[in-house]
């Protein structure tokens, strides 16, 4: 193919300077005995294996450092309470308690705020000293999204209700009192009561190294953290009126999340370096490194469930090129089951 | 502003006179002023040796874009630059702009004044804007494109589609899909959110294709529900026939 034999160029060169050959070279050789590979010594739907590690951080309520080849991030969840005479536009959410509007509150009040920065340094391009990039923006607008149309957080795990009467001395040293086994799973009895504050829940992503596939490695590293996010228990204190936790380690309680939703994302790769009639030899590269993203113009996001049984959708996204179709999107959908039984086997 | 699906959509062309080229689109609760300026020089930086970079820049109808309007600037731009013959104009650049002017407004609730909320609907409303406001610049192009945002919502059991919603049914739908079509029928873009399974999905799709592209499927499967809202290639067709009519009165 476009392998120059008679040129001594080492491969590393060759990438350097043309990319899109070098890929193409490797995808689709000259001599028929050399398999067909990626750059990177994978197969087109091959992904890499990720890595997970839970509560590394001491000072967060939760984190996750997730390694999915060379791309690392690390995670971090931190509850801070809000009361809701501080939220502007609050509505009490009780009188309408049914399934739809619970989840408005997490959305009308911004009770999840993820935000994703790309460190200088995880990758070349990325400068010291400039505003958020476009893909850090990008990244954090479609985790916000995802947060809140997967509805994965229970929003009644972050309400906060006044103190039970009777349930220990409720008389000012409520936070002080170590031994309060009497009242236990309060979110679960105080459904008409009035909420007094919310758990708002920071959701910090750093990339600490950068190679391809950004969105699928965020988002499984907010996944990982948010399973090991434990709060501690909250209660509103009358005499105080302010939110008060239990000092006891033991009362911290885990969030429990509705599924586990994986994301799969594949670029499109095509022989023909320019424009563009579709009709060329194309492949789908599942989990693409930073060269093979440079050299993409079609990437496909797909988030499947299988928590509970058969296969859910929870959000598909294609843009910049028209070659996946409904043909196309069913093997990608088979590509992210796959794929979610890896990362459940990685999280778990 | 209440939104209807059987509200017209209506379009005004070339209207702005310092910019190459612009449009005023507004359908479905949204108005949406576009401009293109282009081929112009592009910032050293920024060119690329061997095409047109396309810039897109999206402001929304209160406050300063934030993360969502990057999010759909994204979007807009992958989706532009491949209908765009942008190898034509190497080095060049091409800026379009999209200001928001109306967006619908939920009648329930009281929204927030920047709406962090789903960024879906908007999508083929821009789409269309800037397509008419490239066609507007005489900008090149390889096709032209249609773009739908369906609802599915759940009732006894099955579900139904809403196209082009209303802000009130988004938020009562359980899954909310933007297609984006060629005129050569190829899906170019597709945003879906929600819970859903790959049957419905496809299902959505093709609803959506019989929207977008009537010409594959015939006259006779637009008598349903579906046929509700403007067919947008026949829309753009004539806006630009009307428009071209009466730039050569003269003659």
């Amino acid at each position: 193919m476009a392998t120059p034999k008679s040129m001594t160029l080492s491969s590393t060169t060759f990438a350097k300077l043309s990319p899109h050959p070098y890929l193409l070279a490797n995808l689709q050789p000259a001599d028929s005995s050399t398999t067909p590979t990626r750059t990177n010594g994978r197969q087109p739907s091959e992904a890499r294996t990720p890595y997970i590690n839970t509560s590394s951080l001491s000072h967060a309520h939760g984190s996750a450092v997730v390694r999915n080849g060379d791309t690392t991030v690390i995670c971090g969840v931190r509850g801070e309470t809000i009361l809701t005479s501080a939220i502007p536009n609050y509505r009490a959410a009780s009188a309408v308690d049914n399934s739809d509007s619970a989840q408005d509150e997490a959305r009308d009040y911004d009770l999840l705020v993820p935000n994703i920065e790309l460190a200088t340094g995880c990758a070349p391009n990325f400068l010291p000293g400039v505003p958020p990039t476009t893909l850090a923006q990008t990244l954090s607008t479609r985790v916000y999204s995802l947060l809140h149309s997967s509805k994965l957080i229970d929003v009644n795990r972050l309400r906060i209700y006044p103190e039970e009467v009777g349930g220990g001395k409720s008389t000012g040293d409520g936070d002080e009192k170590m031994d309060e086994a009497e009242e236990s799973d309060e979110y679960a009895v105080s459904e008409d009561k009035e909420v007094k504050a919310y758990w708002v829940l920071y959701i910090d992503v750093l990339f600490i190294s950068f190679d391809g596939n950004p969105f699928d490695t965020a988002w499984t590293a907010i996944l990982a953290a948010l399973r090991d996010t434990k709060l501690p228990q909250a209660y509103w204190d009358a005499d105080r009126e302010m939110v008060l936790c239990k000092r006891s380690p033991a009362k911290m309680s885990r969030l429990d999340l509705r599924g586990l939703p994986v994301t799969c994302t594949a670029a499109v790769f095509t022989a023909k370096e320019k424009q563009k009639k579709g009709n060329g030899s194309y492949w789908v590269l599942v989990d693409p490194d930073r060269l093979e993203e440079g050299l993409c113009d079609e990437t496909v996001t797909v988030v499947v469930d299988q928590l509970s049984g058969g296969t859910k959708l929870l959000g598909i996204s294609k843009h910049g090129g028209t070659i996946v179709g409904p043909e196309l999107m069913k093997t990608m959908v088979a590509t992210a089951e796959s794929r979610w039984e890896q990362i459940r086997a990685a999280i778990e | 502003m209440t939104t209807t699906t059987t509200s017209e959509p209506e379009a005004l062309l070339s209207h702005l006179h310092s910019a190459d080229g612009s449009a005023t689109f507004s359908y479905a609760g949204y108005t949406i002023v576009g401009a293109v300026n282009g081929p112009i020089e592009a910032q050293r930086r920024d060119e690329l040796p061997e095409e047109a970079l396309v810039d897109v820049v999206v402001r929304p109808a209160a406050g300063v874009g934030g993360t969502r309007e990057r999010h759909l600037e994204g979007l807009l731009q992958s989706t532009l630059r491949q209908i765009i013959l942008v190898t034509n104009f190497p080095r060049a650049l091409i800026q379009i702009t999209l200001q928001v002017t109306v967006a619908p407004e939920n009648e329930y609730v009281n929204t927030k004044v920047i709406q962090a909320n789903t960024n879906l609907p908007i999508l083929p409303a821009l789409i269309q804007t800037a397509i008419l406001t490239l066609m507007s610049a005489a900008i090149p192009l390889t096709a032209t494109l249609t773009s739908v945002v369906i609802a599915a919502i759940a009732e006894e059991g099955s579900t139904r589609e809403i196209i082009n919603p209303t802000v009130r049914e988004v938020e009562k739908s359980c899954s909310l899909h933007v297609f984006a079509f060629t005129s050569h029928g190829d899906l170019i873009l597709t945003q879906s959110e929600g819970e859903f399974t790959m049957k419905e999905w496809e299902d959505v799709l093709a609803s959506a294709q019989r929207h977008c592209c009537p010409s594959t499927s015939g006259d006779v499967n637009m008598s349903d529900d579906l046929a509700s809202g403007a067919d947008f290639g026949t829309f753009t067709r004539s806006v630009l026939e009307a428009k071209i009519a009466s730039d050569l009165y003269w003659k």
